[in-house]
């Protein structure tokens, strides 16, 4: 291959991935979004924002490969039976190699510091009057008690704005207690007690399910969850019935 | 081998693989011991009203498991495992419990939920919970949110400790039963689930293993139609 066709060649893959990174970032911020569960608290806002900024970020990542993937088909085939001799190998290019190590560096870096803010806020408490809630996970039925109050039921109903801790186990095996519009996954095992906090912001229907297969109608175990308003949420209480 | 016999290799080898899937998991949905439905006999005196009457045994000598108990005659079992009632009908159940029991490992099922009135009669004593340490087994219902009437129906079934004179069902013996009625009201259309809460399926799973993870002996179908 000539300098020029070198060249044009190049040209032509960094022409692809600049189409291709535009392409990516352009499904990150609409298309991912939108098929993820509309948001009903903090941190399922933070799991879309997260979700949203590493498609980003992976985007220029992944239209390099294909891009480049494309270019070594494109130039690189050779069909006759005397193949040329191979090209000048990557790792003598010190500019390209000092470029992808930085760059996975930087976006690496980048990742973990996300995550680990993320993390620490997801399950952060504000530690003004959290309702507590015990989430019991059997087979194939969610349970739900509301400690200091006579209140156990199959449904959970939740007020708006008040930070819940959510307190979780299993009696039999490992379940997963999964609330999408609220951004809350999290195992639920035998024996051990696992917490979970989230606000919720937003009045409305939400499903919980079991995201652990946990045996013949692990399918089954759905249950509703309701964002109500807090006068709603003391009526619901004081209309549960009374074991006498 | 030319492009054209790759690509027909190709599809036959996808189709046989597909074919081979499907037949594997037709012949397992044919092994599977579901019993015939149990349909709800409709009231002579009362509209939009049906029954349905069932027992729980502590073996499987009984229910529809053959005259031998099927392949795992010790297992506990429903008499029937498979209903149909009627949609936007109020349903009578009266259940006729064999078996003895133990305590709940989660007493939230010691509770009547989603019956008329939150409760149902134990040898004709109205009741809205019972002892959680003397449970013999628990009848739950429930539906899908977003599918069909989002039913939740949950019954404890008090451990059954009569004695006196053993009477034949099948080919077992059982003493008198607990008798256990309650109504409740079917919605829309739609397949709901039910099974027994009671952690009696042998020691594996936390007491949710065999009879309790197997078609046809702790759960089942309840088909509103």
């Amino acid at each position: 291959m000539t300098n020029e066709t070198n060249k044009k060649s190049l040209k032509s893959f960094f022409i692809l991935w600049a189409v291709l990174t535009v392409f990516g970032i352009v499904v990150s911020l609409t298309v991912f979004s939108h098929y993820m569960p509309k948001s009903m608290s903090d941190n399922q806002h933070l799991t879309i924002l997260t979700v949203v900024i590493f498609s980003v970020a992976a985007a220029p990542v992944a239209a390099g490969v294909y891009a480049a993937s494309y270019y070594a088909l494109r130039h690189w085939t050779y069909r006759g039976e005397t193949p040329p001799p191979a090209a000048e190998a990557v790792r003598e290019n010190n500019v390209l190699t000092t470029t992808w190590v930085l760059t996975s560096l930087v976006l690496t870096v980048f990742l973990l510091i996300w995550g680990l803010g993320a993390l620490a806020v997801d399950n952060s408490s504000t530690g003004k009057n959290p309702l507590v809630v015990d989430v019991t996970g059997q087979q194939w039925v969610w349970s739900f008690a509301y400690p200091g109050t006579h209140v156990q039921s199959n449904e959970l109903y939740l007020p708006e704005g008040r930070e819940v801790i959510f307190h979780i186990e299993a009696k039999d095996v490992t379940h997963g207690f999964w609330i999408a519009q609220m951004g809350v996954q999290v195992d639920a095992n035998v024996g051990t007690v696992t917490e979970m906090h989230t606000t919720p912001n937003k009045l409305g229907t939400f499903d919980i399910r079991c995201t652990q297969f946990c045996g013949l109608n692990h399918a089954f175990m759905v249950t509703q969850g309701h964002v109500v308003t807090p006068t709603q949420f003391n009526n619901w209480l004081a209309a549960q019935p009374q074991r006498s | 081998m030319n492009r054209s016999k790759s690509l027909g290799v190709a599809l036959a080898s996808v189709l046989l693989g597909g074919a081979v899937l499907a037949a594997g998991g037709y012949a397992l949905a044919s092994a599977s011991p579901h019993q015939s439905a149990l349909s709800c006999v409709p009231s002579q005196s009362a509209a939009n009203t049906c029954s349905l009457h069932f027992s729980t045994f502590p073996d499987a000598l009984a229910g529809e498991h053959g005259s031998n108990g099927g392949p795992h005659p010790d297992w506990v079992s429903y008499s029937n495992d498979n209903m149909v009632v009627p949609a936007n009908t109020t349903v009578n159940v009266t259940i006729d419990q064999y078996d003895s029991g133990g305590a709940l490992n989660n007493a939230f099922f010691d509770q009547v939920m989603g019956t008329v009135d939150g409760t149902a009669t134990i040898d004709g004593q109205t009741v809205t919970h019972v002892d959680p340490t003397q449970i013999g087994h628990t009848f739950t219902l429930r539906g899908i949110p977003g599918s069909g009437t989002n039913l939740f129906v949950s019954v404890p079934l008090p451990a059954d400790n009569n004695s006196g004179t053993p009477v034949t069902i099948g080919a077992g013996q059982y003493a008198k039963p607990v008798v256990v009625k309650f109504t409740f009201k079917t919605g829309s259309a739609g397949v709901y689930e039910w099974n027994c809460e009671y952690p009696c399926g042998g020691s594996r799973q936390g007491q949710f293993g065999e009879a309790m993870s197997t078609f046809g002996y702790m759960s089942g179908t309840l088909t509103v139609k």
